[in-house]
C-alpha cells in the first residue's frame, strides 16, 4: 500500500478544492467556478486512476485504507472498494465537472456558497461509497444532508424552501432510525473489542427478531432516499424545485445511496430477515414502477415528470435488488449507473430549455425541434435511454433485471415481472408524449420561434452523457465484469447454494452458468417455477 | 475529624481564580472615576481569568481521585470536567457580552464579577460531596444570576429575574427539605453516609431508614430537575432565557446546566446510585427515564412554533437537557455501562455549552442596537449569510451542532449519549430520543432557512458591527463546535470519568 492511499485522495480532493475557493473573494465569479471545475475534473482524473487499477477478478476491498479516529468510541476512518461502490465512486466523478459546466451562466448570484456546497456534496458522495466503517458512513451520509439542503434552499426557485425542508426532514428522520440501529449492531460485537467497523459487524450473530428489527430500520432510511413507494413524496418537491445542478446530482447519484444502501448494508447485514422481507420490497418496487409511471402521464411539469420517472425507475432497481438472482442484482446495479447518467441528461436538457423560457410547464412549448436541433437531439437520447431502447443502456439493466427476476427463485417472481414489464411500456408512452408534446408540431408560443440551439459550452456538457448512454449500452462488459465478483459475495450469502438447476426457459446447458449474450454470470441460483425455499437460517455463521 | 490541608485547595483551584477574577473586576470599578472612563478592558479581564480558570481545570483534572476537607468534597476527573466546561462558558460569555454592555450603556465591572462569582459557585457545586456544601454551592450560583437576569433593568428583564428567583428559591427550598430528610435518615449529610443507609443488601427489605431517604432523594432531585430545566420543572426557562440579554442566557444555558448536571449525577449515583436493593435498575429507569422522555418531548415540541430565537433556545435547552437525562438514566441502569455513560454526560455538556454559547453570542450581535419584543425574532435574521457572511455561517454551524448533524460536536455528543443507553439497554428511550430529534432538525433548521435563504427586510436596521471580542469567541466556539466533531477522542480523554465516587 502507497504512502497515499489513492482513495482517500480521491475522497478528500474536492474537499481541498472547498478549502482553496475559500480564500477566493465572492466577487470573482469566474475564478470561483474555474477553480471548482478544475477541482472536479482532477477528482474524475484521480477516480480514472483507482478505476485502472481496479482488479476485477479479486474479491474483498481493493484500495483500503484503515486509521484510527476515535478508538474510544469504537469507530475508525475505514475506507475501501468492491466492483458496486467503485462503479458509483466513478459516476460520481463523472457528473460533477458536468454539473459545473452546466451551471457556469445559470448561477450567478452568491457563486461562492454554490461552489464551494456543490465541492462539499462531492467529498460527503465519495465518501458515503467507500466508507467501510459505520460511524464514517453515517456521517458522511447525513454530511452530504446539509450541501443539498443549501442548494435547493438557496438556489432553488419559487417553493424552494418548502421543498428543502422537506428532503431535509424525511432523510433525516430516516437515517436516524438507522443510527440507533448502528448503536445496537455495536453493542452487539464482542465485548473488549466493541467496533462499528464494517468487517467486523458483518461477523456478528443476530438472533431472528434482532435482524428483522434492525432490518426495518436500515430498511426505512434507505427506503426514503431511493424513494421507494410510498416513502416517494419529497421526491417530485425537491426535483422541480431544485436548480438543474441540484436535480442533475440528487438524481444521478445521491438517490443511489438509498439503493446502494440496500446492497452494501441492508442486505448483507440481516441476510435472513432480508429474505423474509423480499416479497414487500418486491411488491413495494413494482408498485413504485406502475404508480410513478401513472404519475408521469398526468403531470404538466416538466421536472416533476422526470421526478415521478424516476420513481418508476428506482422500482425497477429495487425489484432487481429484491430478486436476489445475480442477473436481477447485476441488472439493478448496472441500472442504478444508466439512471444516472440518461436522467442526468435529461435533467441536463430540460435545464437548456429553461434557461432559455424560464419556465418549465410543458404546454409552453411545442415544435422546437426544427428551432433547437440540438437539444432536440439530445433530449431524444435521453428520452431512449430512459425508455429503455436497445443499443441504449437502460435496455441492458432493465433487460437484467426483468430476465433475473423472472427466472429468480424469488416468491411471485413471475408475477412481479409481468407487472413490471407494463412499467416499460408505460414508461415508452410518458416519455414519447413528452417529446412529441415539447418538440414536434408546430410553435404555437411565439416566444420560442428564435431560441438559441446548443451553445459550445452545452455541447460539452451534453456529449459526455450521450457518449457514456451509447458506450453503455453497446459495450456493457467492462461494467458488468466489475459486478460480478461483489454481486455474487451479495446472492451467495443470500442463502445462494451455488447449485445451477438448469432453467427451462433458456434452455442452458446443464450444470453450465447462465449466459444470456451479455456475459457469463457466477454461478447462482436459478431455478424457476421451483418450489418455496427453504426456510432461512435462525442463525448465521461468520460470512465465508 | 477534619484535617485541613493546603493540598485541599488545589481541586479548588478554578473556582478561586474565578473569585480572584471577580473581586479584581468589582474594586477596579472604584479606580474608575470621572465621566466616562473607559471599560473596554473588562471583558478582557474577565476573559482572561476565565482562561487561567480552564487551564487550572485542565491540569486539575489529571490527578488521581481524592477527598479533600474531609470528605466535604471530592477532586476528581469528573469536578475539574465541569469546571472546564463552566469556565469554557464563561469565557465566552465575557467576550460575547462587550458589545452588548457597551450598547446598553451598563459596561460595569460587576457585570463580569457576577458571571465570574457564579461560575465560582458552579466549580464548588461540581466537587461537592456533602448535601450541605451543595446547597450552599448551588445558592452562590443561583444569586449572582439572578441578578445578571435583571442586569438591564427594564422591565422584561426585571420580570424575567423575579421568575427566575422565585421559582428558583422554590427548587432550592425542595432541595433542602430532601436533604433534611436524608439527614434524618442517616445523621449525616455527606453523601457516602447516605449511601450507607440507603443501600441494603440485594433481596432484604427496604428499612424505614432506607424509605426515608428515597423520599428524601425524591425531593433533591424534584430540586435538581427545577436547575437543570427538565420537564415538568421547565416553566421558568423560556420566560428567563428570553428575558436575559443573551450572552447571560448563553452562560445560563452552558454553564448553569453543566453545574446543575454535575450535582444531579453525583448526588444520584454517589448517594443513591447503589440502593434499594433489587429495585435499583427498575426505579432508575422509570423515573429518570421518564424524566428524560417528557423533557425530550416537551422541549423539542414547544420549541418547534417559537418565532424568538431566545425561546427557541431556551425550549431547546430543555430538550438538550433531556438528552443529558438519558445518558444518566443509563448510568444509573447499568453498572457496566456506568462509566462509559457518565463521559457521555460530560461529553454531551461540553458540546452544548461550546454550540449554545454560540449560538447566543449571534443572536448578542444582532439584537444590538434594538429595542423591544421583536428584538429576537426570527425575521431580524433574515439574509444574516448576506449581510455578514461570518455571522451567518456561523449561526448555520451552530444550529447544526445542536440540532446533531454530523461532523459537528453535538453529533458526536448525541453518538455518545444514544450509545451508552442501547448499552443499558434502554433502546426504547434511545429509539424515543432520537426521534424526537427530528423536531429538532426541523426548528434549528428553519434558523438556516432564514440566515441563508430568505432576503434581508428591506427596513432591516444594518448590523451594528461585531466586536473583536464577540468575534474572537464565535471563532473559539467554531473551533470548540469543529474540534469535538472532527476529533472526538480529544475530549473523550478528559471525559473519563469512572473515578466518580471518592474514597
Amino acid at each position: 500500500m502507497p504512502a497515499m492511499n489513492l482513495l482517500t485522495v480521491l475522497i478528500f480532493l474536492p474537499l481541498v478544492g472547498v478549502l482553496a475557493l475559500a480564500f477566493v473573494p465572492a466577487e470573482q465569479k469566474s475564478l470561483l467556478r474555474g477553480v471548482a471545475l478544475l477541482t472536479s475534473l482532477a477528482t474524475f482524473g484521480v477516480a480514472l486512476l483507482v478505476a485502472t487499477g481496479y482488479d476485477a477478478k479479486l474479491s474483498g476491498w481493493q484500495f483500503e485504507a484503515q486509521a484510527a479516529w476515535a478508538p474510544g468510541l469504537g469507530f475508525g476512518y475505514h475506507v475501501g472498494l468492491d466492483g458496486i461502490a467503485l462503479l458509483l465512486e466513478l459516476l460520481t466523478a463523472f457528473l460533477s465537472p458536468i454539473v459545473f459546466l452546466s451551471s457556469w451562466k445559470a448561477i450567478d448570484g452568491r457563486v461562492k456558497l454554490f461552489t464551494i456546497s456543490l465541492l462539499a456534496l462531492e467529498t460527503a458522495m465519495l465518501g458515503t461509497f467507500a466508507a467501510l466503517d459505520l460511524v464514517l458512513f453515517y456521517v458522511f451520509w447525513e454530511a452530504m444532508l446539509i450541501p443539498m439542503y443549501v442548494l435547493i434552499g438557496v438556489f432553488g426557485s419559487d417553493n424552494r424552501i418548502y421543498a428543502t425542508v422537506k428532503f431535509f426532514v424525511f432523510t433525516f428522520a430516516g437515517s436516524v432510525l438507522m443510527l440507533i440501529a448502528i448503536l445496537f449492531l455495536y453493542t452487539k460485537t464482542p465485548a473488549g473489542s466493541r467496533t462499528f467497523d464494517y468487517v467486523e459487524l458483518m461477523k456478528v450473530t443476530l438472533s431472528a427478531s434482532e435482524q428483522r428489527w434492525l432490518f426495518a430500520a436500515f430498511a426505512i432510511a434507505f427506503a426514503i432516499k431511493v424513494p421507494m413507494f410510498p416513502l416517494h413524496t419529497w421526491l417530485p418537491d425537491a426535483h422541480t424545485e431544485a436548480p438543474t445542478a441540484g436535480s442533475v446530482i440528487l438524481a444521478g447519484v445521491l438517490l443511489k445511496m438509498g439503493t446502494f444502501g440496500f446492497v452494501r448494508y441492508a442486505l448483507p447485514l440481516f441476510p435472513s430477515a432480508a429474505l423474509e422481507a423480499q416479497p414487500i420490497i418486491g411488491w413495494l418496487g413494482v408498485v413504485g414502477i406502475v404508480y410513478g409511471a401513472l404519475m408521469c402521464m398526468a403531470q404538466k411539469d416538466m421536472k416533476r415528470l422526470i421526478a415521478y420517472s424516476s420513481v418508476s425507475h428506482l422500482g425497477f432497481v429495487m425489484l432487481g435488488l429484491a430478486a436476489l438472482s445475480p442477473e436481477a442484482v447485476t441488472g439493478a446495479v448496472y441500472q442504478m449507473l444508466n439512471h444516472g447518467v440518461s436522467t442526468g441528461l435529461l435533467f441536463l436538457s430540460i435545464g437548456f430549455l429553461y434557461e432559455r423560457r424560464h419556465t418549465r410547464a410543458i404546454e409552453e412549448y411545442g415544435g422546437l425541434a426544427a428551432v433547437t436541433p440540438g437539444i432536440a437531439a439530445v433530449f431524444l437520447i435521453a428520452t431512449l435511454a430512459s425508455v429503455g431502447l436497445p443499443t441504449t443502456n437502460g435496455f441492458v439493466g432493465e433487460f437484467l433485471i426483468l430476465s433475473g427476476t423472472f427466472l429468480s427463485r424469488a416468491a411471485h417472481g413471475e408475477a412481479m415481472t409481468i407487472v413490471a414489464a407494463t412499467g416499460v411500456i408505460l414508461g415508452a408512452v410518458y416519455m414519447l408524449w413528452l417529446y412529441q408534446k415539447v418538440f414536434f408540431g408546430p410553435v404555437k408560443v411565439p416566444a420560442n420561434a428564435h431560441l438559441k440551439d446548443l451553445s459550445v459550452r452545452e455541447w460539452v456538457v451534453a456529449l459526455p452523457l450521450v457518449v457514456a448512454i451509447g458506450y453503455m449500452g453497446v459495450m456493457p462488459g467492462a461494467f458488468l465484469d466489475v459486478l460480478k465478483t461483489p454481486v455474487a459475495a451479495l446472492t451467495q450469502r443470500l442463502g445462494g447454494n451455488g447449485v445451477v438447476t438448469p432453467p427451462r426457459l433458456f434452455g442452458t446447458p446443464p450444470g453450465g452458468a447462465l449466459r444470456n449474450g451479455l456475459g457469463t454470470f457466477p454461478q447462482g441460483t436459478i431455478r424457476p417455477f421451483a418450489p418455496a425455499p427453504p426456510p432461512p437460517p435462525r442463525k448465521l455463521e461468520a460470512a465465508p | 475529624m477534619s484535617t485541613f490541608n493546603s493540598a485541599d485547595l488545589l481541586p479548588l483551584l478554578p473556582a478561586l481564580l474565578l473569585v480572584a477574577g471577580g473581586s479584581v473586576l468589582a474594586l477596579g470599578e472604584v479606580f474608575l472615576a470621572g465621566d466616562k472612563p473607559e471599560r473596554g478592558h473588562q471583558a478582557w479581564l474577565a476573559a482572561a481569568f476565565s482562561l487561567a480558570s480552564l487551564v487550572a481545570a485542565l491540569w486539575g483534572g489529571a490527578s488521581a481521585p481524592h477527598a479533600i476537607f474531609g470528605g466535604a468534597a471530592v477532586g476528581n476527573g469528573f469536578g475539574s470536567f465541569i469546571a472546564a466546561v463552566v469556565a469554557g462558558a464563561t469565557l465566552l460569555a465575557s467576550l460575547s457580552s462587550a458589545g452588548w454592555l457597551k450598547d446598553a450603556g451598563a459596561e460595569r465591572g460587576e457585570f463580569h464579577a457576577l458571571a465570574l462569582f457564579a461560575a465560582a459557585g458552579m466549580d464548588v457545586l461540581a466537587v461537592a460531596n456533602d448535601l450541605l456544601v451543595l446547597f450552599i454551592a448551588l445558592e452562590a450560583m443561583s444569586l449572582p444570576l439572578y441578578a445578571l437576569a435583571a442586569y438591564r433593568r427594564r422591565r422584561r428583564n426585571v420580570e424575567a429575574a423575579l421568575k427566575y428567583f422565585v421559582l428558583g428559591s422554590f427548587s432550592s427550598a425542595i432541595f433542602l427539605m430532601g436533604a433534611a430528610l436524608c439527614f434524618g435518615a442517616s445523621g449525616s449529610t455527606r453523601l457516602a453516609d447516605i449511601a450507607a443507609v440507603a443501600g441494603p443488601a440485594v433481596g432484604v427489605a427496604p428499612s424505614a431508614a432506607a424509605l426515608l431517604v428515597l423520599a428524601g432523594a425524591a425531593l433533591v432531585l424534584v430540586g435538581l430537575a427545577f436547575k437543570v430545566a427538565a420537564v415538568p420543572f421547565h416553566m421558568w426557562a423560556p420566560d428567563v432565557y428570553a428575558g436575559s440579554p443573551a450572552p447571560v442566557a448563553g452562560f445560563m444555558a452552558g454553564a448553569v446546566k453543566a453545574a446543575g448536571f454535575a450535582a444531579l449525577v453525583r448526588v444520584l449515583i454517589v448517594a443513591f446510585g447503589a440502593p434499594f436493593g433489587a429495585v435499583k435498575a427498575e426505579l432508575w429507569a422509570p423515573i429518570l427515564g421518564g424524566l428524560a422522555f417528557l423533557t425530550m418531548l416537551g422541549g423539542n415540541l414547544l420549541a418547534i412554533p417559537q418565532r424568538s430565537v431566545k425561546r427557541m433556545l431556551a425550549y431547546s435547552s430543555i430538550s438538550h437537557a433531556g438528552y443529558v437525562l438519558v445518558a444518566v438514566a443509563a448510568a444509573g441502569s447499568s453498572l457496566s455501562a456506568r462509566g462509559a455513560a457518565l463521559s457521555a454526560v460530560l461529553v454531551y455538556l461540553a458540546a452544548y455549552a461550546v454550540s449554545v454559547a454560540g449560538a447566543f453570542a449571534v443572536v448578542a450581535v444582532v439584537e444590538r442596537g434594538a429595542e423591544g419584543d421583536g428584538v429576537d425574532d426570527l425575521s431580524r435574521f433574515a439574509g444574516l449569510a448576506r449581510r455578514s457572511p461570518f455571522l451567518g455561517a456561523a449561526m448555520a454551524v451552530f444550529m447544526l451542532s445542536l440540532g446533531g448533524i454530523p461532523p459537528t460536536a453535538g453529533f458526536v455528543a448525541k453518538l455518545y449519549v444514544f450509545r451508552s443507553a442501547v448499552d443499558a439497554g434502554l433502546v426504547p428511550l434511545a429509539v424515543a430520543g432520537i426521534l424526537t430529534s427530528v423536531a429538532g432538525a426541523y426548528y434549528y433548521l428553519r434558523v438556516i432557512v432564514y440566515v441563508f435563504m430568505q432576503p434581508p427586510e428591506t427596513d432591516a436596521a444594518p448590523l451594528a458591527g461585531t466586536p473583536a471580542a464577540v468575534g474572537l469567541a464565535l471563532a473559539l466556539a467554531l473551533a470548540g463546535v469543529a474540534v469535538m466533531g472532527l476529533a472526538p477522542d480529544l475530549v473523550a480523554a478528559y471525559a473519563v470519568a469512572s473515578p466518580l465516587v471518592a474514597p
